[in-house]
């Protein structure tokens, strides 16, 4: 090639070049919008829960600074879980890659490109997303958020008009004013305590802590965070409601800056066929938290061994402001390893249950553990103590907490009998320690000494129930129920003598009490008076004609005097009362035995 | 006093003035709601100093300052401190405005900068940020309210440190002011212009 030539060739490509100029490397319609529509706009739509739309190349463009920067620092979209945890039903997350592109198309001025580039607008249904309820309530009256600078948390007991056994698939919460409504606890309560709870505060809902009978319905989570609707369950995993039941819905609300009405809806959605499979939840964590202030690596561990093969459905970690790193690790039989959880900057606003788009075999024999780290220093900005303090285990938002928590499918229903008695043990062994580091602060608090102390007996261990009980009953020395209660417990850990000291100082202070004198009675009995067992059963039983213990010991009672035709009637007399039933069918065959004593002397 | 010493304090005078009434030239173009234009420092009985407060209606950071700032208002306002809300964001219509102050019991006069005259000349960079502006038309303090938010998606219980307020504290007690500028978080301004 000659050198005039090679001119001309260069000068052909430049005019080439300023003919048709270079499409923008990233543009809107081809580029950006995919990512708002997939990652944003579920939320970032009208009516969403977010507060602006993210979906017209208007909108996006006038926050596009704002979008590169959150983005970047992982704040949006609100995805805790790093992506090692697994992948998850809803879950949104933005690619490495993706959140440089966002960044390159501020850099080269939010171009809009070809419309034609757009993909199809996503349209979201108006009302339910998972189909018409079979049932929706509502509170009866709306709560009113006040401008406050702080987060408001608020629990309303709502009432389930059911008349029959339902089965639940699911559930649909909507928040009612999802401009303040950051995220909601939701429980079942077949008991009136929250309904009472909630009764006792004048305006709607009651501030504090939940019942402890409201729970999450066996096997299963609830709960709602912002663009999250937990699909439905098959028919055959539903969870059993039964009539009577609230539900219990614990609201954070962040004040918006104006005087909110709140009137959250929740829609039920239920199965015609008695379930089959039951889940069971398992909770690892710590309840011996102790903080010292300004601590900024606090480490809880914790550690179960699965008895048999499960596949996991769901996890959910739990902790308060002071937590940073969450880590749920399974390690097989073969030592390798998997992650359940990794949370690096934990934010107790975005709590979530992360349910597994498919579910996660493990072996029996399986490790699964937690291991979370806690920072309580003035670095920590969410620390809601400054100057930082002392923080122990507890369940209001100033206390702390570490739970990880896991549902389980076991294979069969025997393996789910191992399971569910063996988790239940763990968890209950758990929960005395919180109640401990709860009593190290509130010692005079009969409630939590009571709890415990009926935790201890459910454990098997009457004597630690004793000194709880003992405990109630120095506090509350005119209290004849704590004097009762002590005494039950001597009676099981077999200090006899100091059970009817108990139960006659309990009866002292109430002597109208059925239960005491039962309880009196078989302490008597046990002690070899049969005589003296006679009279305060006979009086159990005058008090209370339908004292079904009562009836049942003085029948034994009677029995041991050698009069079995007392013994057989007072046996009947139990029977009528509860004609079925463990009791009944004990009652049945101590009645038989006294029957044959009667025919042959 | 020799002539060119005279010819220099007119100089000096020239330049004072021009900082003392950088708001009085039409160009600048801030709006009442009404659409007029509003000279916000124009001098008036008995202010001492100017505070602007740069919101959007749609900010939730900002929204959920609003019972703050009426708070500030009303401590200061009593000393001589004019508050003004300044709607930052050009896309929102004064009825919008209207039914924002409503909906956030809002007693503060509120303008429009559509052309952001006001957030160039404050230097102010999102919303919620405020500036403090002396009666003489200087800038002593601009960022934020207080310390409450760290960041977008980070804020404290509570905050440490309540820098409007003690901008505001130290601008009436005659005291420079100690910081003069400080990070606010909050939704960006300059992407409403786009």
């Amino acid at each position: 090639m000659t050198r005039a030539s090679s001119t001309a060739l260069l000068l052909l490509l430049s005019t080439a070049t300023a003919a048709a100029p270079q499409a923008p490397e990233v543009t809107f319609a081809r580029d950006i919008a995919p990512l708002m529509y997939d990652a944003c706009a579920s939320c970032h739509r009208e009516g969403g829960p977010a507060p602006f739309s993210l979906i017209t190349y208007d909108q996006v463009r006038r926050r596009a600074t704002q979008i590169a920067d959150v983005t970047h620092r992982g704040f949006m979209p609100p995805w805790k879980a790093e992506p090692e945890s697994g992948d998850f039903v809803g879950q949104r997350r933005l690619s490495a890659r993706e959140i440089e592109r966002i960044q390159r198309w501020v850099e080269v001025g939010t171009p809009e490109g070809d419309p034609r580039d757009l993909p199809r607008r996503p349209t979201w249904p108006d009302g339910w997303l998972l189909g018409t309820p079979d049932l929706i309530v509502t509170l009866e009256a709306p709560y009113t958020l006040p401008a406050t600078s702080t987060d408001v948390f608020r629990i309303f007991a709502i009432p389930l008009p059911i008349a029959a056994t339902r089965f639940v698939r699911g559930i649909e919460f909507h928040p009612g004013n999802a401009r303040v409504v950051h995220h909601a606890n939701i429980r079942v309560d077949a008991t009136p305590a929250s309904r009472q709870l909630d009764a006792a505060d004048p305006s709607p809902g009651y501030d504090g802590l939940m019942p402890r009978s409201a729970g999450y319905p066996e096997g299963h989570f609830l709960g709602w965070t912002p663009g999250q609707v937990a699909p439905l369950v098959p028919s055959d995993l539903a969870w059993r409601l039964e009539p009577g039941s609230d539900l219990v819905v614990q609201l954070h609300m962040q004040p918006s800056g104006a005087v909110e009405e709140v009137k959250p809806s929740i829609g039920l959605f239920f199965g015609h066929d008695q379930p089959r499979h039951t889940p069971t939840i398992l909770r690892l964590g710590s309840q011996s938290i102790d903080i010292p202030p300004g601590e900024r690596q606090y480490v809880i561990k914790d550690a179960y061994t699965l008895p048999v093969d499960v596949d996991v459905l769901a996890v959910q970690p739990h902790a308060h402001y002071r937590a940073r790193v969450i880590k749920g690790i399974a390690t097989l039989p073969d030592g390798s390893t998997r992650w359940m959880m990794h949370i690096t900057d934990w934010d107790f606003r975005w709590q979530h249950v992360y349910r597994e788009v498919a579910p996660i075999a493990l072996p029996k024999g399986t490790v699964l553990s937690m291991e979370y780290t806690f920072d309580n220093s003035a670095e920590n900005v969410r620390n809601p103590q400054l100057p930082p303090a002392r923080v122990s285990w507890g369940q209001r938002t100033q206390d702390e907490m570490g739970d990880l928590w896991f549902q389980l499918l076991a294979r069969n229903d025997r393996d789910r009998a191992t399971l569910a008695g063996d988790v239940n043990r763990k968890m209950t062994a758990e929960d005395v320690i919180g109640y401990e580091t709860m009593l190290r602060l509130s010692p005079d608090d009969t409630e939590l000494h009571d709890d415990v102390a009926l935790l201890y007996l459910g454990l098997g261990r009457p004597a630690d129930a004793v000194r709880h009980f003992a405990a109630s009953a120095a506090i509350a020395p005119q209290s004849a129920a704590a004097h009762y209660n002590l005494g039950t417990a001597l009676a099981a850990a077999s200090r006899l003598d100091e059970a009817a000291v108990a139960l006659r100082q309990a009866l002292e202070i109430n002597p109208g009490s059925a239960a005491a004198y039962a309880n009196l009675g078989a302490v008597v009995l046990q002690q070899g008076r049969v005589g003296e067992a006679v009279k305060y059963l006979e009086e159990a039983v005058r008090l209370d004609p339908a004292n079904l213990q009562g009836l049942n010991t003085l029948s034994s009672a009677y029995a041991a005097s050698g009069r079995f035709d007392r013994a057989v009637a007072i046996a009947d007399a139990a029977l009528r009362l509860a004609p079925s039933g463990p009791l009944a069918v004990e009652i049945r065959s101590r009645r038989e035995a006294y029957r044959r004593n009667l025919k042959d002397p | 006093m020799s002539r060119p010493s005279a010819v220099a304090a007119c100089v000096v005078l020239a330049i004072m003035m021009m900082i003392a009434r950088p708001m009085s030239a039409g160009p600048l173009r801030v709006l009442d709601l009404d659409g007029r234009l509003v000279d916000p420092l124009a001098p008036a009985p008995g202010v001492r100093a100017t505070v602007f407060v740069f919101i959007t209606t749609d900010c939730p950071i900002a929204n959920r300052y609003a019972p703050e700032i009426q708070h500030l208002t009303s401590i200061f306002a009593s000393q001589g401190v004019r508050f003004w809300l300044v709607y930052a964001n050009p896309h929102e219509p004064p009825a919008s405005i209207r039914n924002h102050l409503r909906q956030f019991q809002y007693a503060i006069p509120a303008l429009r900068d559509p052309e952001h005259a006001l957030v160039r000349f404050t230097k102010a960079t999102v919303s919620p940020e405020a500036a403090v502006v002396d009666q003489g038309g200087v800038l002593l303090y601009h960022g934020r309210i207080d310390d409450r938010w760290v960041n977008i998606g980070r804020d404290r219980p509570s905050p440490t440190r309540s820098d409007l307020a003690e901008a505001l504290r130290a601008t009436l007690d005659g005291t420079p002011v100690a910081q003069s500028a400080t990070p606010a978080v909050g939704c960006i301004l300059s992407d409403f212009l786009r």
